[in-house]
């Protein structure tokens, strides 16, 4: 008898811990915008996912945050790391689980943000961005447009271009032709691409570049009309803008082998003059300024066939606030705290080579030259107006389906393998279109 | 001697008297509370194993039959369309493919030298007992560290071409970077990895050889050949069974050193495998329905090779 009770009270035991267990589990899903439990004195603890690069490394992350949550008392921060770059990728699987991270850091919004996810900034949110208007969805505006990257920049070997006996930098494809050819006479790899590992998309950069000059150029709004159906990526302007990138490949000029490089491994080969041109985003400049290789870095924009300037730039990366996150408003205060800050800013820049796009920005004095000539490209291609999207960056209406920047970038190894050829590579992105947004 | 062979297979011993009913009673009275017990002790473990084991299990077969997208919904039934996709999808009938190359490779390999370094390894001396040692010290590390080290070993930068162009050879292979050659790679490393769990089981097994049947071969005039054949190999078999198993489920479900090394590539699927397109359909094109019935696909070849194999492999060391 007395057994049999205990068995019944052990058993009821456990069946209550587990109903509180599966209670407190529930209590962490609050509803959205639910203010903190005992007013604006509690604490509230926000997940705020992040990423690690060279540049962007783990101190960096724990003096922006810190001065961010400063400014934002009642708010404890918990830094979440991704495993690797591909942050929009690890949010998914999070999101799985049902454990989307309150804040998150340069994840790309798309699915994310149709999917009601993602919590809308206002325009009166959005006042001190100079762009507020960039990656909007719909009309509303899930990342803050805090930066704005020129994608890709060419950063060169000022020794190799010289031993190779160029003396001015490429302005016209052909001429770009004509460099890689003398660089490769001279017993140089011409370009450095990576993509080994997990990192397969830093393969996509001069892909971005000939999309950029042979697609967008002639039509800016090409992503919004391939939604539509009204051109295709087999058109004669894609293939040709691939088709480059697949004869770069045959005759030499792209190091095969670099696909085996992780984009960190690519890095460290330019800086150990393996290359003479790294086509990279911007945020390569301030790597090269703080940690200067043996040979001065110049650099360039991807030049078009007929040398009219093209500059293709992506505005937005920055934080998103989960609709579901424990206190919504307290996390968009945090986010554009943790954006606009002049501090945080700065650091971008110095760190990550960041153009901030927000309204009275001065970047810091001391920016080494480099980062000057990339923001020099910037500005230039402001002035022309020749400012375009970057293919495979956009963000909001006029970007990829979701899971289709990381097919390009795979494909993108088969055109420089040769398993590809350029309508191949066309087809197979229109395939994998048709399956990203069944 | 009857008796006892009646008895292994379950059946009551001639000697046993028969039971009453009321000792059967009074035996079932005693083993009723303990069965309480016993309940509540096996409780903790059968919740876990029903809440990360089954419930998943369960819901992959339920997702496998609806269009689930957690960035499109909602989500409907849509029966046996996912399957029927993958018949003819080309991604996953190369991710197949690059599987069963990768397993077979592993398992062949991974069999052969252990069996070979196990054969040198078993002998009395410190410094064998070390060696065995090292052989095993890739099992306990992480996947991952591993593919680490041997990225750093296999890109175009590593140490294998630094040493090869140190040795003069201008072009050496793209070990990583090219598409024929990246996927043995991969399974190369998976071997590696798996040679030195090889080496113990076959060590234990060799170690379980009577000296005594290897003497009476020798005496009757065998050679290391035929004693190797004939008295060490057919009692090998449970090693040879276990080995295999563990290594067929290895190697289907290798995902770790795919997704740290080469991400699938070099280009579209070259070193993708069954589960890693099972995580990049899921987590990568959101297509959560279909990715289940591709891991509904990969759990039932796994379990219906296991099991397969482990039938032959056993019947093999019955009839020896």
């Amino acid at each position: 008898m007395r057994r049999s009770t205990f068995v019944r009270r052990s058993i009821a035991l456990t069946v209550t811990s587990m109903l509180v267990a599966a209670g407190c589990g529930m209590g962490t899903q609050e509803p959205s915008g639910a203010p903190a439990a005992s007013g604006a004195a509690a604490e509230v603890e926000l997940s705020f996912l992040v990423f690690e690069t060279p540049n962007l490394n783990a101190a960096f992350w724990d003096a922006a945050i810190a001065r961010a949550t400063a400014k934002v008392p009642g708010v404890k921060i918990k830094k979440l790391v991704t495993p690797n770059v591909d942050r929009t990728a690890y949010a998914k699987q999070l999101d799985a689980a049902g454990n989307l991270p309150d804040i998150l850091q340069s994840v790309n919004p798309a699915g994310f943000a149709e999917a009601g996810k993602l919590a809308p900034f206002t325009p009166e949110e959005l006042a001190n961005f100079t762009a507020p208007a960039a990656g909007a969805i719909d009309g509303k505006v899930y990342q803050l447009p805090y930066n704005t990257q020129v994608i890709p920049v060419v950063y060169y070997n000022k020794d190799q271009f010289s031993k190779a006996g160029i003396t001015a930098t490429p302005t016209t494809y052909q001429e770009l032709l004509d460099a890689s050819a003398k660089l490769k006479k001279a017993g140089f790899t011409a370009m450095i691409v990576s993509g080994g590992g997990a990192d397969t998309w830093a393969d996509m950069y001069p892909l971005t570049g000939t999309v950029a000059t042979d697609v967008y150029k002639k039509t800016p709004d090409w992503l919004v009309q391939r939604r539509t159906g009204a051109v295709k990526f087999s058109d004669p302007d894609f293939v040709k803008a691939a088709g480059k990138i697949a004869d770069l490949a045959k005759n030499g000029y792209i190091d095969k082998a670099g696909l085996s490089r992780s984009y960190a491994d690519g890095e460290q080969a330019f800086r150990d003059g393996k290359g003479a041109m790294y086509p990279m985003g911007s945020w390569f400049a301030t790597s090269a300024d703080n940690n200067k290789p043996s040979f001065e870095i110049g650099a360039f924009p991807w030049p078009s066939d007929d040398g009219s300037p093209v500059t293709p730039t992506f505005t937005g990366g920055g934080t998103l606030v989960s609709s579901s996150a424990k206190n919504v408003e307290l996390a968009k205060k945090w986010a554009l705290a943790f954006d606009e800050d002049k501090e945080n800013n700065d650091a971008f820049v110095k760190a990550d080579g960041s153009i901030p796009a927000i309204k009275g920005y001065v970047p810091p004095t001391d920016m080494g030259p480099v980062y000057q000539a990339t923001v020099a490209i910037y500005d230039q291609g402001m002035k022309d107006g020749s400012i375009v999207n970057a293919f495979s960056q956009e963000a909001g209406d006029a970007s990829l389906p979701p899971g289709l920047a990381d097919a390009a970038a795979t494909a993108v190894q088969d055109l420089i393998t040769g398993k590809k050829t350029a309508e191949e590579f066309a087809a197979y992105l229109d395939e994998q279109y048709a399956k990203a947004t069944q | 001697m009857a008796d006892t062979k009646h008895a292994v297979r379950g059946e009551p011993a001639l000697a046993t008297p028969p039971r009453t009913s009321r000792a059967r009673r009074s035996a079932r009275a005693r083993l009723t509370p303990k069965l309480g017990r016993f309940a509540l002790f096996a409780l903790p473990g059968l919740l876990a194993y029903g809440l990360f084991v089954l419930l998943p299990i369960l819901m992959t077969g339920y997702y496998s039959f609806t269009n689930r997208n957690p960035f499109n919904p909602p989500t409907e039934f849509v029966g046996f369309r996912n399957y029927v996709t993958l018949a003819s999808d080309p991604e996953f009938l190369q991710a197949l493919a690059n599987t069963v190359i990768i397993t077979l490779i592993v398992t062949v390999l991974a069999n052969v030298g252990g069996l070979l370094i196990a054969m040198l390894l078993d002998r009395p001396s410190k410094l064998y007992l070390a060696l065995r040692g090292v052989f095993f010290t890739p099992v306990v590390l992480s996947s991952v560290v591993i593919s680490v080290i041997w990225r750093s070993v296999l890109t175009d930068d590593g140490l294998l071409n630094s040493a090869l162009r140190g040795l003069g050879v201008a072009n050496p292979p793209g070990w990583l970077s090219d598409p024929e050659l990246a996927l043995y790679s991969i399974a190369w490393i998976i071997t590696w990895q798996m040679l030195g769990f090889c080496v113990v089981v076959y060590l234990a097994g060799l170690q379980g050889v009577p000296r005594e049947l290897q003497e009476a071969a020798a005496i009757d005039g065998a050679g290391g050949l035929a004693r190797f054949r004939n008295v060490t190999w057919p009692m090998l078999a449970p090693a040879l069974t276990i080995n295999t198993v563990m290594l067929l489920i290895t190697g289907f479900k290798a995902y770790d050193q795919i997704q740290v090394i080469t991400n699938g590539g070099p280009g579209t699927g070259a070193t993708a495998t069954m589960a890693f397109q099972v995580v990049k359909e899921a987590f990568v094109g959101n297509r959560i329905g279909y990715s289940s019935a591709l891991a509904a696909v990969m759990l039932a070849l796994v379990a219906g090779v296991s099991v397969v194999v482990l039938r032959v492999l056993q019947r093999r060391e019955v009839t020896r």
